[in-house]
């Protein structure tokens, strides 16, 4: 059985883009951070060697947030990109938007990566987590960070989901075809004819965003599928719980950035402590600071149980939650951001921004379901449901 | 729940070997006191008091490898990007016993 | 003065005999240079993620049984966050919610009698690595050969109450799980150490007195002084008010024969232990369960017992065989292959033995094939080769895989039946000393083993000595 549809086995010399947390040998790896300037890897991802093997060429890789941390790439250390119009934009997007590259392939655990597609309309790829190896990626949040992908056109997004996604021995958490065989047997298999909207995170969105959301749900519509606003009380819990998790995470991922075996390290230093802490202070930036001081406390004997273990029990209610509206529902429709456009000011005038954000992205992270960007909306589907979900962004694409 | 102050934010900061300033100090007080409103509501919000912990959202069990030696990478290579060897080991400052 | 008791629970960790380490690929194995047994999982790179080796929770539930625990069917990983230049993520994966075993019990003999000491868990995790002070440059020196070693740490409950309960206690670990093939236990190597929980309380008082911990105790009779040092500490404090005690984590320094409370950082934080979302939780199924529980080997009291009671070796023997499962591997193969009880016994704790202890090694070490050693015990019984040659053919056997008989065949040690050959030796070696004849012919016995000795150098031993002997006599009375 095949996950995704190869519509497009014709990769030959087509060019991708790799964000900056994907890891290569011949180019250097920085999780747009200072701690990891020049950093060249051992090895590469096995996303990488599969998008080799399929045909593509690397074209280079675009810059992220520290870690793929913030809004979009802004908290990089090597600075923040906009677009024509002066508006932030990711990297990855602007690169395809700009050049030949047919399109990106990225690691993201807090949605800038979906954020990025969303506001530069393009299509954007979050396949279910354990479908794509995470194998040779800087880890931000393990649990849920995923290898998405991102192009201009529906079809070129599934061709590189295609080449990337499959069975690595080398990820613990990858699924076996085995596995996949048996998880699937609960993924829909038939076409979509009913879709839900998250209504609160829908009148939450500001009104071009709302409008974006009409226009694919007329697009949808004219199609036939039914399109029914549901309560989305339980699925708006995610951000909290996802955040407090992902910076758990965060914080011990990034610990291993301390300025002894590789990257940065402080020139003030007279003993070991002076050379964590200043190497670590120097290099890491404000928002990355921050995440992992929060991770950190989630973590503490004092708040593991009522902040970390809590968000683990929420996920479970979120994935419940999920599987009863899949029931009745192929997909859930919600926005991506609250915004079709943020300034560099936005970011400035609340840095911490992103974690605001995190309500829209944080629903399909958390749980781990796959989830398509097309039309600057946000279609999160059952585990395993790519294809339909690919068929409705097709949909959306033609408008 | 995820109390806040000065000197537990001092103590974090030794923990996981920051050093904030004075104004990133604010900031990250700031910070903390809105995210736990948010837990304080998520608590109330969402009851689980008889939901089990999820830690991995597919259920598969037992991913295990063979007991075999594989060597990929020479020393030379692996402290190629080191700021500071010596005679093949890694270097650091002196640790007080 | 009020009695006191000495309330004692010890952490034992234990690296596990695999091949490679526990989540990633590198060699396990100790020594090699420095940095040589790394890759970028092991130095704390980017990009890797640990898969588990499945060898380790083989040899985990091993050393669960052999120690009486229940296993736990379900067992997952959990990390444990410090820093500390021998831990090159920053943090250890270990088992701190579901670790492998738990609630297990050991048995004990000391002076006192018999007595269980209580297994708390059992849990699988890596090791650190090594840290080396460089006085000329004034720096700290990183190896990172061990880190990510699988280790199993025992803890026990604190039931044991003097130095030598706690010697009984090592010892019965180490031959448990040595017999168990678990691990090596060489202390003097760092793969079995010990944190020693220590508190002291009157006697009859049924509250704990304050506790203190001394880490990495590497060697047994280290372990017994700093008991002894410690418990009187602790005495003298509560008694004479000379310090407060206080709930801290203390070296023990052999040489100054004290403990010292350490200003480590690694006691300092917070852990922050959560699961380890890139391991799979471990689900032992029947098959693999019930696979484990068929490879115990016999316990080494129980085969003591058999040893003596169903094949009529002496305790002595018994004992010396049971020291260690490679004697009583070797023991019950050669057995088997020559089905001769005493004879198998003897060559090991005399021949074998003797072998090792020139070549400097341990009972443990001995690894020549039991079935080999049934041949040239059967070759012997049946008089085909001369107890010199066989010994000659021992050392061989420790040295390369060879076929006994074919050896000996090859080196001339086959005993000759050729009394045309023997009678031509006997006669030209008489010939030669007419003095021993006279001797012997005069009623000094001891001229006859003179000439025997000679006849049989000549013949290289391949001779039987009963037949080298009558023919002797009767070509002198001839």
């Amino acid at each position: 059985m095949k996950l995704y549809l190869d519509e497009n086995k014709n990769a030959a010399a087509r060019k991708v883009v790799l964000n900056d947390m994907m890891l290569t040998t011949e180019l250097s790896t920085t999780a747009g951070s200072k701690m990891l300037e020049g950093y060249k890897s051992l090895f590469e991802a096995e996303a990488v060697t599969r998008l080799k093997a399929a045909g593509f060429e690397i074209a280079g890789k675009s810059n992220v947030g520290e870690l793929s941390l913030g809004l979009l790439g802004e908290t990089s250390y090597f600075g923040a990109v906009t677009d024509d119009k002066g508006n932030l934009a990711l990297a990855a997007n602007e690169i395809v938007k700009t050049t030949d590259a047919v399109g990106a392939v990225g690691l993201d655990a807090n949605g800038s990566f979906l954020r990025g597609a969303a506001l530069s309309d393009q299509v954007a790829i979050k396949p279910t987590y354990g479908t794509v190896s995470r194998f040779g990626t800087v880890s931000v949040a393990c649990s849920g960070e995923t290898v998405c992908v991102s192009a201009k056109s529906v079809a070129d997004a599934q061709s590189l989901l295609c080449a990337i996604a499959g069975h690595d021995d080398k990820d613990g958490t990858s699924l076996s075809d085995s596995e996949c065989q048996r998880l699937c047997a609960d993924a829909p298999r038939e076409s979509i004819k009913k879709i839900a909207v998250a209504k609160s995170l829908a009148l939450s969105a500001d009104e071009a965003t709302r409008a974006k959301i009409h226009a694919v749900v007329d697009a949808l519509k004219a199609k036939g599928i039914e399109v029914e606003p549901i309560d989305d009380s339980v699925l708006i819990a995610a951000k909290t719980a996802w955040n407090a998790l992902m910076c758990a995470e965060l914080c011990n991922n990034v610990s291993k950035y301390d300025g002894v075996k590789y990257g940065y390290r402080t020139k003030n230093y007279t003993n070991i402590d002076e050379l964590y802490t200043n190497s670590r202070t120097e290099a890491f930036g404000e928002l990355l600071k921050t995440a992992i001081l929060f991770g950190s406390e989630a973590l503490s004997t004092e708040n593991y149980m009522p902040v970390y273990d809590k968000s683990l029990r929420v996920r479970r209610v979120i994935c419940e939650r999920f599987a009863e509206i899949f029931k009745d529902y192929g997909a859930v429709l919600m926005p991506v951001c609250s915004k079709t456009a943020y300034t560099e000011k936005d970011v400035a005038d609340n840095k911490y921004i992103s974690f605001d954000e995190a309500s829209y992205i944080a629903p399909a992270y958390i749980s781990g379901l796959p989830a398509v960007v097309v039309g600057g909306v946000l279609l999160v589907g059952a585990a395993f449901s790519e294809n339909a979900l690919l068929e409705l962004a097709k949909i959306a694409e033609e408008g | 729940m995820l109390y806040m102050n000065s000197d537990i934010l001092r103590r974090l900061q030794k923990l996981n070997q920051l050093k904030l300033t004075d104004s990133e100090e604010r900031d990250v007080l700031a910070f903390f006191e809105k995210q736990s409103a948010e837990l304080e509501s998520l608590s109330s919000a969402i009851d689980t008091e008889n939901v089990e912990r999820m830690v991995h959202v597919m259920p598969i069990l037992t991913v295990v490898r063979e007991d075999v030696v594989v060597k990929n990478f020479t020393r030379e290579e692996l402290q190629a990007g080191a700021p500071e060897t010596m005679d093949g080991y890694w270097q650091v400052p002196r640790l007080v016993e | 003065m009020a009695k006191y008791e000495t309330v004692i629970g010890l952490e034992v960790h234990i690296e596990l005999a695999t091949n490679s380490k526990i989540f990633c690929s590198c060699s396990a194995k100790f020594g090699g240079e420095q940095n040589d047994h790394v890759c970028p999982a092991c130095c704390g790179m980017p990009g890797m993620l640990p898969v588990v080796n499945k060898r380790v929770v083989d040899l985990g539930m091993t050393a669960g049984m052999m120690l009486n625990c229940d296993i736990n069917r379900v067992t997952t990983f959990d990390k444990k966050s410090y820093y500390y230049p021998d831990l090159p993520a920053a943090y250890q994966t270990t088992q701190w919610f579901a670790p492998v075993a738990v609630n297990g019990k050991v048995r004990i003999e000391t002076s006192k009698g018999e007595k269980f000491i209580r297994i708390k868990q059992i849990h699988m995790e890596e090791d650190a690595g090594k840290l080396v002070h460089d006085d000329w440059t004034d720096t700290t020196l990183v190896d990172f050969n061990r880190t990510s070693v699988p280790l199993i740490e025992i803890v026990s409950q604190p039931d044991l109450n003097s130095a030598e309960e706690v010697v009984a206690y090592l010892e019965q670990l180490r031959s448990l799980l040595r017999f168990a093939k678990v691990s090596e236990c060489r202390m003097e190597q760092g793969s079995m150490r010990c944190d020693v929980n220590l508190s002291v309380r009157p006697e009859g008082s049924d509250k704990l007195g304050v506790r203190t911990e001394m880490k990495n105790m590497n060697s047994i009779s280290a372990i017994e002084r700093a008991i002894a040092y410690e418990t009187a500490r602790h005495i003298d404090a509560i008694e004479n008010g000379t310090e407060e005690l206080v709930q801290e984590t203390r070296r023990w320094d052999d040489i100054k024969g004290m403990s010292f409370a350490m200003r480590n950082k690694e006691t300092a934080g917070d852990y922050r232990y959560f699961p380890d979302p890139n391991v799979m939780p471990v689900c032992i199924d029947d098959e693999w369960f019930e696979r484990i529980k068929k490879s115990l080997p016999e316990l080494p009291s129980v085969k003591k017992d058999r040893y003596i009671d169903e094949l009529g070796l002496s305790e002595y023997d018994a004992d010396i065989l049971t020291q260690s499962r490679a004697l009583c591997d070797c023991f019950e193969e050669a057995y088997a292959v020559s089905g001769l009880v005493k004879e198998s016994a003897n060559w090991i704790i005399s021949n074998c033995m003797n072998v090792l202890n020139r070549k400097q090694l341990t009972a443990d070490m001995l690894n020549i094939d039991g079935k080999a050693l049934g041949k040239l015990i059967l070759l012997v019984a049946d008089g085909k080769v001369g107890h010199a040659n066989a010994k000659k053919i021992l050392e061989a056997m420790f040295d390369e895989d060879i076929d006994p008989e074919a050896y000996a065949n090859e080196n001339g040690y086959i005993v000759s039946n050729d009394t045309g050959k023997i009678e031509g030796v006997i006669r030209a070696v008489v010939a030669a000393d007419p003095k021993s004849v006279a001797d012997y012919k005069g009623g000094k016995e001891k001229a006859l083993m003179a000439l025997f000795g000679k006849c049989m150098k000549e013949l290289k031993g391949n001779c039987d000595p009963q037949v080298l002997r009558e023919l002797l006599i009767k070509i002198i009375n001839e």
